[in-house]
């Protein structure tokens, strides 16, 4: 028995490395946001003769003009739209205070559901300070961009925006119980597919961040599904999108009209 | 600019600061090197009513670069009997580990390590640990026959024998 747990251990330990090797591959080979680059970069990255995937590309030409890559590192939907509306918000400042209050409120409601309030203040003031340097007309692109680049901040935003769509999923338990498939209460879907680092977003995850903060994104499908089109949904349904992403099966970018 | 270690470090200095400003029942907190943010030192009182009541023991927890995305990993010093800590002192404890780890598989997820832990509630649910053992996954499989087979014999005896040693240290 004692042989075989450690044949168990060592095993497990020799695929924790290769996952670690894995994501530092991932990480060599993109930032965790990328530079603003054409559409036609996605041409080149599908076979020619890949009729679906190269007609959804020239409809999405169509519809987009850029495109910024981001990681894939699981965290790729929290980092895209944090960055994107961020980004929206540096030219256009009309949606910040709002945008604060919200965030200062899903701070109040994580609090009185017994969230640890070290850490969460933390994470909060953390990403209070990023929100509040958007609105000042000295901060440039460059170094938001920096901001989301480096991995303290760029972590920590990931963090409370994933806190924040826990919360939320939990204060509307009742509506989302019915998507929570194999997993017995909200809690546990929350603490198992929401709030680990590096576990990939889905719709439920879409809905509850862009309710709870009330920031409308657009999703853009991209995959091997029926058509030559890609189709956009929109979050929270009937709203009007204020950023763009493209969704490729496992994967969130951000795009650009 | 911040480095990428900046944001544990702090969240590491202000918890320090807060724990020795209004320190937690059960247990206190320092560093192991004052110029090291990221190895701690602890002595967590045994919990009363269990054969650990009495004992301070003395254990270490060693923060990566990646705190708080990544969790610590935490080593008793003084010797102890459980088990849930190895012959070697390190603790086995779900929340010490990422949720994707498999060796720890059957646990319930909640259980496991979330960034919004804190030093606090790490200590808490090691001091819940030591009350009650979680028997399904013994790192020290001898502690974990005696804390089943022979809990008012051989397994109090021993951890008396761990909680007296803790107290000649002091």
């Amino acid at each position: 028995m004692a042989d075989f747990m450690s044949e168990v251990a060592r095993l497990d330990e020799e695929t924790l490395k290769q996952i670690d090797r894995i994501q530092k591959e991932v990480a060599e080979s993109c930032e965790f946001i990328g530079d603003q680059e054409d559409i036609d970069i996605l041409t080149k990255q599908y076979l020619q003769d890949d009729e679906v995937y190269q007609a959804k590309i020239s409809d999405l030409k169509r519809k987009y003009k850029k495109l910024r890559r981001t990681r894939g590192d699981g965290n790729c939907f929290f980092r895209a739209f944090g960055y994107a509306y961020l980004e929206k918000q540096l030219e256009e400042k009309t949606d910040l205070d709002r945008f604060k209050s919200a965030v200062i409120q899903c701070r109040s409601s994580l609090l009185s559901m017994g969230y640890p309030s070290f850490t969460l203040e933390d994470f909060h003031d953390t990403f209070i300070d990023i929100v509040e340097s958007v609105n000042k007309a000295s901060t440039s692109s460059a170094e938001l961009l920096q901001t989301f680049r480096d991995q303290g901040l760029s972590d920590y935003c990931v963090c409370y925006l994933r806190i924040i769509t826990s919360g939320y999923l939990q204060s509307n338990a009742e509506f989302y119980s019915s998507f929570m498939d194999g997993y017995s209460t909200i809690k546990e879907y929350c603490s198992t597919e929401v709030e680990p680092m590096y576990k990939e977003a889905d719709h439920i995850h879409i809905s509850a961040l862009t309710s709870a903060l009330g920031v409308s994104v657009g999703v853009v499908y991209m995959d091997r599904g029926e058509g030559l089109e890609v189709n956009e949904h929109v979050f929270p349904e009937g709203s009007d999108p204020m950023i763009h992403l493209l969704y490729r099966p496992g994967h969130y970018d951000i795009l650009y009209k | 600019m911040a480095t990428p270690t900046d944001q544990g470090a702090l969240l590491l200095k202000r918890q320090l600061m807060d724990l020795q400003k209004t320190p937690v029942e059960g247990f206190s907190a320092g560093l192991i090197d004052d110029d090291d943010i990221f190895s701690w030192e602890v002595m967590i009182m045994g919990p009363p009513d269990t054969f650990y009541e009495g004992g301070f023991f003395k254990a270490h927890l060693l923060f990566p670069k990646e705190y708080p995305q990544k969790p610590p990993k935490m080593k008793f010093v003084s010797e102890l009997w459980h088990p849930n800590i190895d012959k070697n002192g390190d603790v086995c404890i779900s929340i010490l580990h990422d949720p994707g780890e498999d060796k720890w598989g059957y646990e319930r997820p909640e259980e496991r390590w979330l960034p919004i832990h804190t030093v606090e509630t790490i200590i808490m649910s090691v001091i819940s640990m030591l009350a009650d053992p979680n028997d399904e996954s013994p790192a020290n499989v001898d502690a974990g026959k005696d804390w089943r087979n022979d809990y008012n014999g051989a397994f109090k005896k021993k951890v008396m024998k761990c909680v007296r040693k803790s107290q000649d240290c002091l």
